[in-house]
């Protein structure tokens, strides 16, 4: 290595250069999906589309950069010239799935190309079937909007005005995305510029250099963390309901992590062939799904990039729902990366059983409410809402915590109420859903949207309605998501996927699956279970009968409950907590029909 | 006898106290802020410091207060036992917050525990629209029984926010009046009074917070002026608000929210007003303790204000992108990015071999090897005193003796040798890195903000801040940095530097263009009652001056510019003119005309113009007693000037301009003058370094 001063001193301005760019979007960005759900990310990467640094914005994104440049860097190569930019969006190019627009700029110091500043975008629409373009039932990428190969947006500084107009022609609402290709465009601006800064003030040939040891300086502290993790091979298995096509065909999941030396293998083998419904994922997103997991064992101050991808090895088979192959459709894979990233830890439980949470509330739910107002305006409302984290192994499971893989916020009920023919009639932790344990779950939530136009689209994108989120070690599995239609009136209750037509008045309930609990219920500290009832958020009925505590209104009735939680004890004759409890306890047992 | 100001800070370890006299002498004292009763402690500091100094109680015209009592309430959660009432449907609006998390990544981080407990959280049934229109009414019977259920669990105060209150705050004010009847002298906070703007997450938690501290607050401030007029003190007692400007006992007692950050607001309060003595109206402020360095933009002599910050948010972990780690508090506070980076921060070397400064800090205890107080981990006052910056012996008038022998070892052996490194190339590294790491906080307020830090000057302070100050300005490629008498005091007395100043904001929701006279109107009310506040503290007509503000996007957009109205009859186009060129300032492109803007929300900022200067033109600083000075030594200042013969002088000294290498030492805090750089003094007691045209 070279100056160990001048170096940590690049690096950190280097890692800056990512988080302005990633500041420049959060500011000038138009639609909610960027500003309040933060679905973006920005980067610095070497000329041959290495991974330099990654601001910290959205975990889902990572290891998404280098596979969408590579295929920009394959088609245009050589001819990559001073004042290009270029955009992309196809999944079988190298991106994600439709809604996210990749864009990036060549920076070039001296005649010499040496970086490109990187941004991705989730637009809140690219066309397609349905508003948002996030439709879970979709059956073709063909049906889900515009694919965009990768394409010079600008040549040389002028602009592609085509592309710009086939964009504009496509989407449908060319205002918002164009602004938030603005913001892409100024963040890019931005990224070119602090790059050359950098160039003037450590030279070009050091800038080139540092950024490889950058790399190289990640992939050292990734390893040296990994070599301390125990050995072996570690599997997990799960499913996701249904694709929302074929209702009632569970989707498995299944990874194996193995651990030798310093490397980690994830071998995604075993999971399900790609299904009809759009939650196919790419390769790149599954290893996004990966490294997040594995980030989550790894020491919080390694940096981001590149480094940390080459020590984590990870194998998808093609033509399975890791590694989807044309035609599939994907707008909602964010369900499958939700859940392998939910497997992958559950495979980690096995290697750092003292470490790892029991299942989340699988999230997060995509709901969007779209269609034409009075005087043929449209109107988009998406929200993903997650919230429940499953028990640790030292705490209760989080509630109102975002998922990890996303980082989503939420939308303020007040700010919907005035922008969206929405009104919000319930947000608010639900009793007795938590998966009971030694630490519980986190309190799920739910939400209760009324529509207030004459008719729209409403789409649906859950799940753990069937497979509910798991426990670890004794702890009892959650209580599963629900979708109900006018609880009040009709109370329909609906599939965990849906497009359907609504109407003015029409209510929506969607209420988040229970996180998983951890250790033996009955182990659980009676003054825990008592403030659990005196928040209600746990009934005394459940306090009995999970619990096994007795509370004589605000008091716990020791002796009772220590006989009640003999009594439960007798009757389960546990010879050890079982590692991992499901209900069911295999996708195919015990279905019950819609 | 002259009149005196008194300016109170309270800090980590000390609060200082700065006796300012009219003729522009002036004193200082310090107490230990470690004590169980802060308002008595104030008293009796105060009391000795008049005695030993002979000043008479009569001669003190105002005492101005910075205090921590609130922000500890909160970090600490000894705030009152506080019930909160909401709409039905809602009552988890405290607790599952926006869902965001601050730390990515991380399984074991946890939210801070909500201020009100999920059982004291009780809602009603009702329920108002976004037009104001009410939708149910309010179940008055019902919301007895939930007001009599609080009451039963013993709370001290009520916080009441209803879903769209700020449209229409009649059910709010109703359940006001029925805790009224129910119990008439419990303290009950309205949303609708408090913020009356649009997120109920922003309003709901901002109520809570002004609920929870309020009954501490009240208390200690009673306690203080009773303590205070015990001692024959009766002048004036102002607080210092987390917006910079003052606010009297009684309005801070109302609305504790205000005052939350005075502290850290009170140094930039002084940065800005001695710069405009200065004529300097663009300045950076930079503050450098022993645990974090912050940082602040004027700009236009004007501050930079944030329309909401976190209580507890910590310092800048890695990113401001990451928020959410404390109590949401949605006032306008002085905008300030801090990060974990100050005199008592670890140094080390992470598992990649690379060289690392902080978040750890050594803090006060065990403290910095030097300190020879039990620390064994190297830190950056270990490397700024191996490379001969800091006078072992003459620290804080040579009341603080360092070890530096120990520092070096520690720095060989856990840095140099480590790194192969030379022991001052690494201790110079450390100086260096130190000095990255704080450019993060001076980037987030101008960079990330379209402004270039080099059409600023540096204003530095704390205890650090005159040992960093030079390099942060190189590495900003700032020519000039300014460092105020007492650097290590400053914060008291920028106390003292403040003027009243009352804020007001509201929801207002419309395209720009459409609704001037209701913009007028709303402008209006808030106007009047900021203005009887003025009124109230005896500011003639003439003394009192309204700012007008405008919070604007263009539609669609989901983050606001605030704009300052120009005074006169409303003009539509020159505001939406001038929000295109924050805009175009701020992120680097405007939109075109056609493009609509909205109204978000708007403001009002009272001032009470004082009859003159709080603080006398010319501060006369005091000669240290000591006339003779420490002799030359060796100081390194980095591979291209290597180690180097440096003069060391006092401020005083400085009547005639001089070229560094040289080091400034007064009583409590060290100014490094690098190669390439001149120090001089003002004609105010300033230290003003300016860097040199051509570097060698």
């Amino acid at each position: 290595m070279r100056d160990p001063i001048d170096f940590e001193l690049f690096k950190n301005a280097l890692f800056a250069v990512a988080d302005e760019m990633a500041l420049t979007i959060f500011r000038t960005s138009y639609s909610g999906v960027l500003k309040n759900n933060m679905d973006y990310s920005t980067a610095v990467a070497t000329a041959d589309g290495r991974l330099a640094a990654q601001g910290l914005t959205i975990p889902g994104h990572l290891g998404s950069v280098p596979t969408a440049l590579q295929s920009v860097l394959a088609r245009f190569g050589a001819a990559i010239a001073p004042g290009d930019i270029y955009i992309m969006n196809d999944p079988y190019a190298g991106g994600m799935h439709l809604p996210d627009i990749f864009m990036f700029a060549p920076v070039f110091a001296e005649g010499q190309h040496i970086a490109f500043a990187c941004t991705v975008c989730h637009h809140t629409d690219v066309g397609g079937r349905v508003a948002g373009s996030n439709a879970a039932d979709s059956t073709e990428i063909y049906a889900e909007g515009l694919r965009i190969p990768p394409t010079r947006l600008y040549a040389a500084g002028i602009p592609n005005d085509t592309m710009f107009d086939l964009i504009d022609t496509n989407v449908r609402m060319p205002g918002k995305v164009r602004g938030d290709l603005r913001a892409q465009l100024a963040a890019c601006t931005i990224g070119e510029r602090a790059i050359l800064d950098l160039v003037a003030r450590h030279g070009l040939a050091e800038t080139i250099a540092y950024m490889d040891d950058s790399i190289a300086h990640a992939e050292r502290l990734t390893r040296a963390a990994i070599r301390l993790l125990p050995e072996g091979r570690f599997s997990f298995e799960d499913w996701i309901d249904d694709d929302g096509v074929d209702f009632g065909k569970p989707i498995r999941l299944h990874v194996t992590f193995e651990k030798r030396g310093d490397t980690l293998n994830a071998d995604w083998s075993g999971s399900a062939p790609q299904v009809k419904g759009a939650i196919n994922g790419t390769l790149g997103w599954t290893k996004a799904a990966t490294y997040c997991a594995v980030k989550c064992i790894l020491p919080q101050d390694i940096p981001n990039n590149e480094g940390v991808f080459r020590a984590i090895e990870v194998l998808a088979l093609p033509g399975t729902i890791t590694n989807m192959q044309l035609p599939a459709a994907c707008a909602a894979r964010g369900l499958s990366g939700f859940r392998m990233m939910d497997c992958a830890l559950g495979a980690l439980a096995g290697m750092l059983p003292d470490k790892i949470p029991a299942a989340s509330d699988g999230g997060n739910t995509g709901i969007s409410i779209g269609g034409y107002d009075i005087e043929r305006k449209p109107f988009i409302y998406v929200e993903f809402v997650a919230g429940g984290w499953g028990a640790r192994p030292w705490a209760d499971g989080a509630d109102g915590h975002s998922s990890l893989m996303a980082n989503m916020a939420s939308y303020s009920v007040e700010v919907t109420e005035s922008e969206y023919p929405v009104q919000c009639l319930a947000y608010e932790l639900v009793r007795d859903r938590e998966g009971a344990g030694r630490y519980r779950g986190g309190t799920p939530f739910r939400r209760d949207y009324r529509f207030l136009e004459a008719e729209a689209t409403l789409q649906v994108r859950s799940d753990r309605r069937e497979i509910r989120p798991y426990g670890l070690q004794g702890g009892q599995p959650g209580a599963p998501s629900l979708n109900i239609l006018n609880p009040e009136g009709e109370a329909r209750v609906l599939p965990s996927k849906l497009t359907m037509t609504i109407h003015r008045g029409d209510v929506l309930r969607h209420e988040i699956a229970g996180p998983g609990g951890w250790g033996d219920p009955l182990d659980r500290d009676p003054e825990a279970v008592l403030k659990d009832v005196r928040n209600d958020i746990v009934s005394h009925a459940r306090a009995e009968a999970c619990y096994g505590v007795i509370l004589t209104g605000r008091t716990i009735n020791h002796e009772a409950t220590e006989a009640r939680r003999a009594t439960i004890r007798a009757e389960r004759n546990w010879a050890e907590p079982p590692a991992v409890s499901r209900t069911p306890s295999h996708p195919n047992a015990d279905r019950r029909e819609l | 006898m002259p009149a005196f100001r008194i300016g109170i800070d309270i800090g980590g370890t000390f609060t200082d106290i700065v006796l300012m006299s009219e003729d522009g002498s002036f004193r200082t004292k310090k107490i230990s802020s470690s004590v169980e009763n802060y308002a008595r402690a104030i008293a009796e500091g105060l009391s000795e410091a008049l005695a030993e100094y002979g000043i008479e109680t009569p001669a003190i015209t105002e005492l101005r207060h910075a205090t921590t009592v609130g922000s500890n309430a909160i970090l600490e959660q000894k705030g009152a036992k506080i019930g909160l009432l909401g709409t039905k449907g809602f009552r988890d609006i405290l607790q599952i917050r926006n869902l965001r998390l601050p730390r990515l990544y991380d399984l074991a981080w946890d939210k801070p525990p909500p201020l009100v407990e999920r059982y004291l959280r009780r809602t009603v049934d009702e329920r108002v629209e976004t037009s104001g229109t009410i939708a149910r009414p309010l179940n008055e019977q019902e919301a007895t029984a939930e007001i009599q259920t609080l009451l039963a669990e013993g709370v001290e105060a009520i916080a009441i926010c209803l879903i769209n209150s700020f449209a229409n705050p009649a059910h709010e004010r109703r359940l006001r009046e029925l805790v009224a009847t129910l119990a008439p002298n419990l303290p009950c906070c309205l949303s609708s009074d408090v913020l009356p703007e649009m997120g109920e997450y922003e309003r709901t938690s901002t109520t809570v917070v002004n609920t929870y501290v309020l009954p501490v607050v009240a208390r200690y401030l009673a306690t203080l002026q009773a303590d205070l007029a015990t001692a024959g003190i009766t002048a004036p007692l102002r607080l210092m608000q987390s917006n910079g400007g003052l606010t009297t006992a009684n309005e801070a007692a109302r609305l504790p929210m205000n005052i939350v950050e005075s502290g850290p607001a009170a140094g930039v309060v002084g940065a800005r007003a001695v710069s405009e003595r200065l004529g300097l109206s663009d300045m950076i402020s930079f503050d450098m303790g022993g645990t974090t360095a912050k940082a602040s933009l004027i700009e236009g002599g004007r501050y930079s204000r944030s329309p909401e910050y976190q209580v507890g948010g910590g310092v800048i972990m890695g990113s401001r992108l990451l928020t959410g780690a404390g109590y949401l508090l949605k006032v306008p506070a002085i905008d300030l990015a801090e990060v974990g980076a100050g005199g008592g921060s670890i140094v080390w070397i992470d598992a990649g071999g690379s060289l690392q400064i902080g978040p750890h800090s050594a803090a006060s205890s065990p403290g910095p090897v030097c300190y020879d107080t039990g620390g064994t981990e190297p830190t950056v006052t270990d490397a700024v005193l191996t490379l001969g910056y800091i006078n072992p012996a003459y620290l804080v008038n040579g009341r603080l003796r360092l070890n530096a022998a120990k520092a070096r070892a520690v720095f060989q052996d856990r840095i140099a040798t480590p790194l192969g490194l030379s022991l001052e190339r690494a201790a110079h590294g450390a100086y260096e890195i130190a000095v990255a790491r704080m450019m993060r906080a001076i980037r987030a307020v101008s960079t990330e903000r379209g402004r270039d830090p080099r059409r600023f000057g540096l204003f530095a302070f704390g205890g650090n801040g005159p040992v960093f100050g030079a390099a942060m300005a190189r590495e900003l490629g700032i020519s000039r940095v300014v460092i105020p008498p007492s650097p290590g005091l400053f914060s008291a007395f920028g106390l003292l530097y403040a003027e009243v100043e009352h804020h007001r904001s509201r929801s207002f929701r419309a395209p720009l263009g459409t609704n001037a006279a209701a913009m007028e109107t709303t402008w209006s009310a808030m106007a009047a009652e900021v203005l009887a506040l003025l009124e109230a503290e005896c500011f003639p007509q003439a003394r009192r001056q309204v700012e007008r503000l405008a919070a604007l996007r263009y539609h669609g957009q989901a983050f606001e510019l605030t704009i300052p109205v120009l005074e006169g009859p409303l003009n539509l186009p020159a505001l939406g003119e001038a929000f295109g060129q924050e805009h175009e300032k701020t992120y680097g492109h405007r939109a075109g005309p056609e493009e609509p803007i909205d109204v978000i929300s708007l403001a009002v900022i009272a001032r009470g113009i004082p009859e003159r200067a709080a603080v006398p033109e010319h501060i006369r600083v005091a000669v240290p007693e000591e006339t003779t000075r420490p002799g030359p030594r060796q100081a390194y200042f980095g591979p291209r000037h290597g180690w180097q013969e440096t003069p060391v002088l006092f401020r005083s000294d400085l009547t005639t301009p001089i070229t560094g290498p040289a080091i400034i030492e007064e009583y409590g805090s060290t100014c490094v003058v690098p190669p390439g750089f001149s120090a001089k003094l003002d004609g105010y007691g300033n230290i003003v370094l300016e860097k040199e045209a051509v570097l060698f």
